[in-house]
């Protein structure tokens, strides 16, 4: 619902009651989903049900674990990232099956604890332990789900369609919030007793989006606070076009009970085309099966770059970076904050193994092209990072090789600094052979 | 979403004029993957080149002797790896000094009497040598209905002549921009290339180095078409072709360096068509049936509507 269309049911008397200056300023709020019908004291109940079904995120929340390595899903507002920007990355959480010996559930979880993966100045983990339930004896998925808990405060996803062994299993761990899967047509009643007595979000289960609506509504009006939707998919197509037609019918809030994030398990999928799917294609949590390095990496890496906001590029600190150990006399390479354009320039300078510094200017994270197409590299910025930096007592000459995209600047940069500039070349591809043949 | 992305003829069989063993028409699809008909499956394309010393180190320890076997490698291509299509990048043009516009004729003669697939040709990048290069490759591919690239909005002329000359379809690349993707395919329209005779690239970065762009502008341009612009109704090919010299394929430990290459090039190419690429590429032969399985995977949904 638009601000305006929030406005006319609004009392319109701006009595600031609500805490906003105007009646207006508050409509504009509530249509941005930054807050809630009831801080109005003067609106009838239906109003409030009907702005209240308008106004919340289409894909409710729901939130995975406690402490620093829980996650939340959901919130999610568009179909296509560069709508807006898709908010919360999927959660990755590695099976293990409580039939293994105990030890090896243990080195699972510490290995899962334990991966970083260091790109572009973030670090990439996953998210948590998928357990499930392979043995039948709800002690044993009890005691694999201590053996979890055992690993640090990593989130929980525990999977079998019988709630006696999940009722043993959150008896131990059931304060951690653990995801559990899956309330379904015949079982329901008792999952969703379980998911409202610990509080924790609950997956459903079912075939058609009819059944998936229905059991959502019901284990909501039992008392569960947070809903994941398991379309039950049998291909990877299967799972990307019951996906989209979710999220299609989430956005455009035309059944409220489907707006829930997803949940995939991959494990009887193809691993890797289903892991990929569920990134792109709106999944909330996603189960694997362990993976080999590589594929993680790849996984990992295609998560972040998907769930990057276009508007806002990751960015380096501005900066002198030196690299492979460079004296007095080693050429300063002028570059900008882009994360990606940095990264990319390091990685070459890195291997050509050619001492330098890499000197980084701030162009709010845009590229060298669009910096200094849209006048943000200029040769004031660099008269002034010069300055802020340092840089004249870091090296003991005054020259600036500058990228072959900000070329136009080159004579401008001159007269401003009193350095003396050379253009390198467009592609960092070939800034090794450039830095080679020197002058 | 009512309109179709217009189909592009890649290949022709002997009944269409050429000698091909088989034929497609990209394109057709009137919705995303996931999202309604999406039209055939994206076909796999698997790229060779002339001159393997421009070529990722992790391939050709894979492919062998292979490399210098232009005939051999493309063979394989169709025989041993189930490609669906061959791309001949001609790397040998790249050299400093290439004056032999006829070896790159000669190259492409050699490629379509090794195999029955379509090919996808690859030429210079220069300018000063586009006219000769692109005259050869399309005189050597007479009547096969070559996909013909690259152009781009500095230099686009040499390939579209060629391509209207010797009846091939072109490839339009621009910089990972809708804007200039669209732009292209008008002054592609005015030199004379018909809308069914171009295939859109909207350049693809490698995984982890700009790839969300490319992905987001891929579906830009596929949701714009769906919503009516006819000049970027064309097919999508997409070939993320730095995925082999990222760094974390050079830095892979020995024993992972294989897998890291191809699960970097699938996660890509996977990623295009879903996001309604109709025609992906590859460079390592083990990327080629793991995305085959998974295109096909992908394209046997039952969904709701």
């Amino acid at each position: 619902m638009k601000a305006l269309e929030v406005y006319k049911l609004l009392p319109k008397t701006n009595c600031k009651e609500c805490g906003f200056p105007t009646c207006l300023a508050f409509a504009m709020k509530l249509a941005a989903g930054g807050a809630g019908p009831e801080r109005c004291p003067y609106l009838d109940e239906e109003t409030k049900a009907l702005l209240g079904g308008a106004t919340r995120p289409p894909v409710r929340a729901a939130t995975v674990g406690v402490g620093a390595r829980s996650f939340t899903v959901g919130e999610e507002i568009v179909m296509f990232r560069h709508e807006k920007t898709f908010y919360h990355r999927p959660g990755i959480m590695v099976c293990a099956d409580d039939t293994s010996p105990l030890e090896e559930v243990r080195r699972n979880a510490e290995e899962v604890r334990d991966l970083v993966v260091h790109r572009v100045g973030q670090d990439l983990t996953l998210d948590g332990i998928a357990l499930r339930c392979e043995s039948g004896d709800p002690d044993r998925f009890a005691a694999a789900s201590m053996v979890v808990g055992e690993c640090g405060d990593l989130p929980r996803l525990l999977i079998t369609a019988d709630p006696g062994a999940h009722a043993a299993a959150l008896k131990v761990c059931g304060q951690f919030l653990p995801l559990i899967h899956a309330a379904t047509a015949e079982n329901h009643e008792e999952m969703a007793g379980l998911a409202k007595r610990y509080g924790c979000p609950l997956v459903v289960r079912a075939e058609t989006p009819e059944e998936l609506a229905d059991l959502a509504a019901r284990c909501t009006a039992a008392g569960v606070r947070a809903i994941l939707l398991d379309p039950a998919p049998r291909t990877v197509g299967d799972f990307v076009a019951r996906a989209s037609h979710l999220r299609e019918h989430a956005v455009k809030r035309a059944s409220p009970d489907l707006g829930y994030p997803l949940y995939l398990d991959t494990t009887t999928l193809g691993t890797d085309a289903a892991l990929a799917a569920g990134i792109l294609r709106y999944a909330g949590v996603i189960a694997v099966p362990p993976l080999p390095r590589p594929s993680l990496l790849a996984a990992l890496t295609l998560r972040q770059n998907i769930y990057t906001d276009p508007q806002k590029p990751i960015q380096v600190t501005p900066g002198i970076y030196p690299v492979n150990n460079p004296g007095r006399d080693a050429p300063v390479l002028l570059s900008v904050n882009f994360s990606l354009t940095y990264f990319t320039l390091l990685g070459y300078l890195e291997a050509g193994k050619i001492p330098c510094y890499l000197f980084v200017v701030d162009t709010a994270g845009l590229s060298v092209l669009t910096a200094v197409a849209g006048g943000k590299l200029d040769e004031d910025l660099v008269k002034k990072s010069i300055e802020s930096t340092g840089l004249a007592g870091t090296v003991d000459h005054r020259t600036l090789i500058i990228p072959g995209y900000a070329a136009p600047l080159s004579g401008r940069i001159e007269d401003a600094t009193g350095w003396n500039v050379r253009v390198g070349p467009r592609d960092a591809a070939e800034i090794a052979e450039f830095l080679e043949k020197g002058e | 979403m009512t309109e179709r992305i217009t189909e592009v003829a890649v290949g022709a069989t002997r009944t269409e004029g050429g000698t091909r063993t088989r034929s497609y028409r990209v394109g057709g699809a009137s919705a995303l993957p996931g999202m309604g008909d999406a039209g055939a499956r994206p076909l796999i394309a698997l790229e060779i080149c002339d001159d393997p010393a421009l070529w990722p180190v992790v391939v050709l320890e894979e492919v062998g002797d292979l490399a210098g076997d232009l005939s051999g490698w493309a063979k394989a291509a169709e025989e041993r790896w189930g490609a669906d299509l061959v791309r001949l990048v001609l790397t040998s043009t790249r050299r400093r000094g290439f004056d032999d516009p006829a070896s790159s004729g000669k190259a492409v003669g050699e490629v379509l009497a090794a195999t029955g697939l379509p090919l996808i040709v690859e030429g210079s990048i220069d300018p000063a040598l586009d006219t000769g290069v692109f005259r050869r490759c399309g005189e050597a591919g007479e009547g096969e209905r070559l996909l013909l690239g690259t152009a781009e909005a500095e230099r686009y002329r040499s390939v579209a002549a060629a391509a209207l000359a010797y009846g091939h379809a072109v490839l339009a690349q621009t910089p990972i921009d809708i804007n200039l993707a669209k732009q292209l395919n008008i002054l592609l329209r005015e030199t004379g290339v018909p809308h069914d005779r171009i295939v859109i690239d909207p350049y693809t970065g490698a995984l982890g180095y700009g790839f969300e762009y490319s992905y987001s502008v891929m579906e830009r341009v596929r949701t714009a078409a769906l919503a009516g612009d006819a000049d970027l109704a064309m097919p999508v090919i997409s070939a993320a072709q730095d995925s082999l010299t990222v760094r974390e394929v050079r830095e892979a430990p020995e024993g992972e360096r294989v897998e890291t290459a191809v699960q970097w090039e699938f996660y890509a190419a996977f990623s295009a068509a879903v996001a309604g690429a109709g025609i992906v590429c590859v460079r390592h032969p083990g990327t080629v049936g793991m995305l085959r399985e998974a295109i096909a995977d992908l394209w046997g949904g039952e969904g709701w509507r």
